[in-house]
């Protein structure tokens, strides 16, 4: 239909017809496959050939050149048409055909494990400078960024306050009511207080309010810093003689590092609240009864360790925040794998902390 | 028959009147260049003519077809027919340029898949783009690259019209004739309608068959480069000689 091959005295000859373009390259690619075109020069006739498009004449050279064949001339084919092949032919021919390479299970295990020691070593590079750049903000407290501290202050902290109470709040009296059903069996409700009050001021609190700002702030910070990346805003702020870390990491670093211990009092207060009001109607202990308890058996060591847990996540959270957003690459998809990895990043680095923290303090009788 | 034709555009924006009944024609097969100072309404313009924003009054028609009156299969349809070059390409980030130029051609279907691969290459070539391009991604280029790989996608479908934003701007002169040099082929050895819009007195003197200007929110004036310089429209008088001499 679209091809017809004739030969005559040892002369190949290939008449074209029809309309050779883009919208019937299947069907023109699957004619010239099928036609067993002869490994010899042919002589090209165009004289019903109606369109021909740059796509068709590649694919017609393509096959050409598969079948062994060669153009060896032509006749009544348009100027435009035989403009088209002899452009597509100087034009084509240029293969790179670049394969990316295939890795074995070993390499691939390796390639992971030095992209893992990079990123530790990278984020301790990090950390280091953030350290360097607090220790230059003591010596001249006047580069201090107080501006962008309290924004970001009011971000972290104030606007988190409403969610952390609620989750907190909620996790608290799903913890009375679990220890509860226990320890009714054995006539020791009140000893809920004590497991409410010191398992969340100790733990759940400070790891709560941690996944929960990793998750608020942390993306935050990246998708932040990365869009400035991206729209070159940071390197303008170099070109300015201000320093990125000053005017972007630092302000948010001590913001949360401000904020974690806050929230992880609210979330203290709002789960023994939620406890406190569970345990009620379901346990019989009055507040009055609660709150005597919670206040002979809740050591204020406790508490503090679990303030002092959140500083620490909040450290953690930022600068693995920031410095996501400081390094992302310069392309739309990358800040969101970037926010995505911060997420993953903070909550594992929380909760290997966490754990930490309480072999730690096990051993130092704390 | 003309590739491109706009009959008495009215655009408003913010209550402010951009175009008051702008009109002009783009013949089949010509360079034509949209100039005018900045703020003019240039790329406006442009983006009414592909579809991309409504203008309040007035008649779109590519290449036979009404773009502001025709039914969306119909207008897809056209879509496939002209290729847009974005001012900074517009590639899709995440994409190396090969893939970018693959995506029109994956998307339309019906094209045998060992043939993509030639067909992109095809077309990296055409935009004058060396073949080892093809594998890096957009940030990895130079603004002048990314010009010739969004150039390449836009010729993907076989376009008859190609519509560039300031091809240009942003390059060195020696780089912007290159990519003058390239359209010119295109346009002659493809047969293409090219529409840009441009700044570049250098483009306009070396690869344009017609220019319109755009002014006040009308056309003061349209012709070859030679009528428009014998014109005495103050604007395309200080343009044509920036100096002042």
């Amino acid at each position: 239909m679209f091809l017809t091959v004739t030969e005559e005295d040892g002369r190949a000859s290939l008449a074209l017809s029809g309309d050779w373009n883009l919208a019937r390259i299947g069907e023109l690619d699957a004619a010239l496959s099928a036609a067993r075109l002869p490994a010899a020069p042919l002589t090209l006739d165009g004289s019903q050939l109606q369109t021909l498009d740059t796509s068709a004449a590649l694919t017609l050279l393509l096959r050409v050149a598969a079948a062994g064949a060669s153009i060896g001339g032509c006749v009544n084919l348009k100027p435009a048409h035989m403009r088209i092949i002899e452009t597509v032919e100087a034009q084509a021919g240029v293969r790179p055909a670049v394969a990316p390479r295939a890795w074995g299970i070993v390499a691939g295990i390796g390639y992971a494990a030095v992209a893992f020691a990079r990123l530790a070593l990278a984020h301790l590079d990090f950390a280091g400078r953030a350290a360097a750049g607090v220790a230059q903000l003591v010596r001249h407290p006047g580069r201090w960024r107080w501006k962008e501290t309290i924004a970001q202050l009011q971000h972290v902290c104030i606007e988190a306050i409403p969610v952390v109470a609620l989750v907190s709040a909620l996790i608290g009296t799903v913890l009375a009511y679990l220890f509860g059903l226990q320890a009714e069996k054995y006539g020791a409700s009140i000893f809920v207080v004590d497991a409410v009050a010191i398992g969340s001021a100790r733990e759940l609190a400070p790891l709560l309010v941690a996944v929960i700002v990793a998750g608020r702030s942390g993306a935050a910070f990246t998708a932040q810093l990365g869009t400035m990346r991206l729209t070159e805003e940071i390197d303008a702020l170099s070109t300015l003689g201000l320093s990125p870390l000053q005017v972007l990491v630092l302000p948010r670093v001590l913001a949360l590092v401000a904020s974690l211990p806050l929230l992880v009092f609210v979330g203290d207060v709002a789960a023994m609240t939620g406890a406190m009001l569970a345990s009620g109607p379901l346990l019989g202990i009055s507040p009055a009864v609660f709150i005597e308890r919670l206040h002979s058996q809740l050591a204020l060591r406790h508490v503090f360790i679990g303030l002092a847990k959140g500083a620490v996540f909040g450290a953690t959270i930022a600068l693995i925040g920031t410095r996501a957003g400081m390094t992302v690459g310069r392309d739309a998809r990358s800040i969101g794998i970037a926010t995505t990895s911060t997420v993953v990043r903070c909550i594992v680095a929380v909760i290997v902390l966490d754990a930490f923290f309480a072999v730690w303090l096990q051993q130092v009788r704390l | 028959m003309n590739a491109v034709e706009a009959d008495s555009i009215v655009t408003r924006i913010n209550g402010r009147t951009l175009h008051d009944g702008v009109s002009f024609s783009v013949p089949r097969g010509k360079i034509v260049a949209l100039i005018g100072a900045s703020g003019v309404g240039k790329s406006v313009l442009m983006r009414e003519l592909i579809g991309l924003a409504r203008p309040a009054s007035g008649t779109v028609r590519v290449l036979g077809t009404d773009v502001w009156s025709a039914p969306e299969d119909e207008l897809n349809v056209l879509r496939r027919r002209f290729g847009m070059m974005f001012q900074d390409g517009a590639l899709f980030s995440s994409l190396t340029v090969a893939q970018n130029v693959a995506t029109p051609l994956r998307e339309r279907g019906g094209i045998p898949p060992q043939l993509i691969e030639p067909l992109v290459q095809l077309r990296i070539a055409f935009a004058g783009l060396p073949p080892e391009a093809a594998v890096r991604l957009p940030s990895e280029l130079s603004g002048g690259m990314r010009k010739r790989a969004a150039v390449a996608r836009a010729l993907a479908l076989e376009p008859e019209l190609l519509f560039l934003d300031e091809p240009t701007s942003g390059l060195d002169p020696v780089t912007a004739r290159g990519f003058d040099k390239r359209v010119r082929f295109l346009s002659d050895e493809l047969g293409l309608t090219v529409f840009l819009v441009t700044h570049d007195l250098d483009t306009l003197l070396g690869i344009v068959d017609r220019a319109i200007v755009l002014a006040g929110g009308k056309v003061v004036a349209e012709g070859t480069v030679d009528e428009l310089r014998r014109h005495d429209d103050p604007w395309l008088r200080s343009y044509f000689n920036p100096h002042g001499t």
